[in-house]
């Protein structure tokens, strides 16, 4: 009985040490995580067509976007979701996310945006506007809808005055140039694309010579770091996401923005509930089915940006979040446990064997994106 | 993933259905095919799943031996789908025989139903404004020689089907024969005949002859299945024929190809109007889940509206009106 009762109070002594030590474990990591900080993220975010479901389909409509009231202002399905779990999930990793935008819109909108961002709890670090009033007033209505030059030079100055180290998600669409000016943008500053050549490709480009300066003048400033992570093209005009493998692996053409949930969450940047919060948006705000959802998941998987295993194991995660259909012989909660355990907390994703930042040629590009009217040229690149 | 432009037509033709309606298609097929195929057109996704089949049965294959050898076919799988509820219809423009016997092994036959009939809309003339253009013809393959008592479910089947699909309040039902007389065609005929006019459900406009067929004097046309699948082909057949000759003509005389550029724009509406792209494919009856035969040689256009005419029985429920209209004659 004595035994007993002294192997009890062992015991009870045995739970409060490693308790303690678990503590004493924690506070230690936190505090080497906290002395060398992780690197800042920084999330840049094209505004209409990326954010916004922008209509410029009709002169009429282009007039009606100056005088839409914030409230009248649509967003994309999901994408609130998306950048409010990126700060979330920065913040709660002790990490710093900062989200930018950028806009090829006159800063006389800019009140409506903010408003709009506000409405929709985005807590935005900072928005550029292109200063049309510049060009119109000097009867240069060329340049007016010219986006290359004003987009590369804003990135190039929001480089220049990030925190060092920061690595960078930009995030554009299949509707103007986006996906040209990003990669450009990211094997410039990753020292892909030395600034004779970039030069080149923008006189052909035919941008304003006055952006050529500033961008060259820019580029010279520019300390090489490979930053950018990934590019995520929205398909809003379901472009054929074949006509982007020349952009190479770094460039993910995403349907929608749940399959961009999903990429950001393989490359660390989301946690699962984070995906099931985007999810959810897309089922509760947007008529999404839990079906739909589910081919969305399989199309990125068939398109090799999630490994099969991990498109099983993220499927069934999903499954238990309530955010996909259950899928025939789903194994129970004690093996998806040890699934977790033995891929380390991470999904098996897009193959590392993917050379994200593969040489693009840009001449050839360039001569596509020309023939195809300033849009992805597809077969002509082959 | 059949046909005859199978698979670029079929996944074309699936990927602008994604973007048009709101139908969720399954492909089934070779998975790395169609993904191949669809990098190179604008689809939408969310639409669109993909069922992995690593074997296909070709145009001109035994459909008893590839069905037997082929376990993993496309259109084998495809059925299986369906009758497991993954889907609840099929489409294919593959080897038809291969598709109704791959209907006939998965799909259950609805109560009462003795033979499946294979329909097939064509354009006809129209009697009064507002008439639908399209007849139905049935069956145009699926069997081979009927009784009366077969016949008479041909037609309660037909009438459901124009009812739901065509909007036809009280489709009128013809019986294709050689004669309008009620005792010509022989005795199987002449009992259908008796007996289809005795049907209260069914408005039973009498006998139709060969002429008749692209007249707007029956909605429905009811025949056995090697008649109907004679009819259909040298429908087709003519057509190829006169548009061989015509532009043959053309190439020869000049003053020809003046009457021909003249004639152009009605031309090009009798065209539309007998472009077998627009109407899709024609339905199997007979079975709980629908099926619907696109043509061979669909385009991606045919595939599309193949697709919706799919969407539009299971939403119309054909299935069932049929099986209230069998029931109604037991």
């Amino acid at each position: 009985m004595r035994a007993a009762v002294r192997w009890r109070a062992v015991r009870v002594w045995l739970r409060a040490v490693r308790i303690r030590v678990r503590a004493a474990l924690r506070r230690w990591y936190r505090r080497l995580r906290g002395r060398r900080g992780p690197a800042p993220v920084i999330y840049r975010w094209d505004l209409d067509k990326t954010y916004l479901r922008s209509d410029f389909e009709s002169l009429r409509k282009i007039v009606r976007v100056p005088f839409e009231r914030a409230e009248d202002k649509i967003d994309e399905p999901g994408v609130v979701a998306l950048i409010q779990a990126l700060k979330r999930s920065a913040r709660d990793a002790d990490g710093q996310a900062f989200v930018y935008f950028i806009s090829a819109s006159p800063p006389q909108i800019g009140r409506a945006i903010r408003k709009k961002l506000d409405l929709d709890g985005i807590d935005a670090d900072g928005i550029v506007f292109k200063n049309q009033l510049h060009h119109l007033v000097r009867g240069r209505f060329r340049y007016l809808r010219e986006q290359i030059g004003y987009k590369l030079a804003e990135l190039l100055k929001a480089r220049l005055a990030a925190p060092a180290g920061a690595t960078e998600y930009l995030f554009g669409d299949d509707w103007e140039s986006d996906p040209l000016i990003y990669s450009l943008y990211a094997d410039l500053v990753g020292g892909r694309l030395d600034r004779e050549a970039l030069a080149e490709i923008l006189v052909r480009l035919r941008i304003d010579p006055a952006r050529l300066v500033e961008v060259k003048a820019l580029a010279e400033r520019l300390t090489h770091d490979d930053c950018v992570r990934r590019i995520f093209i929205n398909l809003q005009r379901r472009t054929p996401p074949g006509r982007f493998r020349f952009f190479g692996a770094r460039l993910v053409p995403a349907f929608n923005y749940f399959q961009t949930a999903v990429v950001l969450h393989l490359e660390g940047r989301l946690t699962l509930a984070d995906v099931a919060a985007v999810g959810r948006s897309l089922i509760e705000r947007s008529a999404y089915t839990r079906d739909q959802l589910r081919n969305s998941l399989d199309d990125l998987r068939r398109r090799g940006f999630i490994g099969p295993r991990g498109a099983v194991l993220l499927g069934q995660q999903l499954a238990a979040a309530a955010v996909l259909p259950d899928a025939p012989g789903r194994p129970g909660r004690a093996a998806l446990l040890w699934r977790r355990v033995r891929s380390g907390r991470r999904v098996p994703g897009a193959e590392d064997g993917h050379d994200r930042a593969a040489v693009i040629d840009y001449p050839r590009l360039v001569d596509a994106w020309l023939a195809g009217g300033g849009r992805p040229g597809g077969e002509e690149v082959a | 993933m059949g046909g005859d432009f199978a698979p670029e037509a079929v996944v074309k033709g699936v990927a602008q259905a994604s973007l048009s309606t709101t139908i969720e298609c399954v492909l089934v097929g070779n998975e790395a095919r169609i993904q191949a195929l669809l990098d190179t057109v604008s689809y939408d996704p969310a639409h669109i799943a993909i069922h992995h089949a690593s074997e296909t049965i070709g145009m001109g294959e035994s459909p008893k031996e590839a069905l037997r050898a082929k376990r993993d076919a496309s259109i084998a799988v495809g059925a299986g789908l369906v009758a497991r509820g993954r889907a609840q219809a099929l489409v294919s423009a593959g080897n038809t025989g291969a598709c109704i016997l791959a209907c006939a092994r998965e799909f259950r036959m609805l109560e009462g139903v003795r033979k499946t009939a294979l329909a097939s809309v064509f354009p006809r003339q129209t009697e009064y404004p507002g008439q639908d253009q399209l007849a139905l013809l049935l069956d145009v393959g699926a069997t081979v020689r009927c009784d009366a008592l077969d016949l008479v479910q041909f037609a309660v089947m037909g009438s459901a089907y124009a009812s739901r699909v065509s909007k036809v309040s009280r489709p009128r039902v013809g019986l294709l024969n050689m004669g309008v007389e009620p005792f010509k065609g022989g005795e199987v005929l002449a009992e259908t005949y008796r007996r289809l006019r005795e049907l209260p459900t069914i408005d039973f406009v009498g006998n139709i002859e060969g002429d008749d067929v692209a007249k707007g004097r029956a909605d429905v046309i009811v025949c056995e299945g090697l008649l109907g699948n004679v009819v259909l082909k040298l429908v087709e057949g003519i057509a190829e024929v006169v548009t061989g000759i015509a532009s043959n003509a053309v190439k020869q005389k000049r003053i020809w190809q003046v009457g021909m550029r003249l004639l152009s724009r009605d031309i090009r509406a009798i065209a539309r109007l007998t472009d077998y792209a627009k109407y899709g494919g024609a339905p199997l009856l007979g079975f709980e889940n629908v099926f619907i035969k696109a043509h061979g040689r669909s385009s991606a256009r045919a595939i599309e509206n193949a697709v919706k005419v799919a969407a539009k029985a299971v939403r119309d429920g054909v299935p069932q009106e049929i099986a209230a209209g069998i029931r109604a004659i037991r």
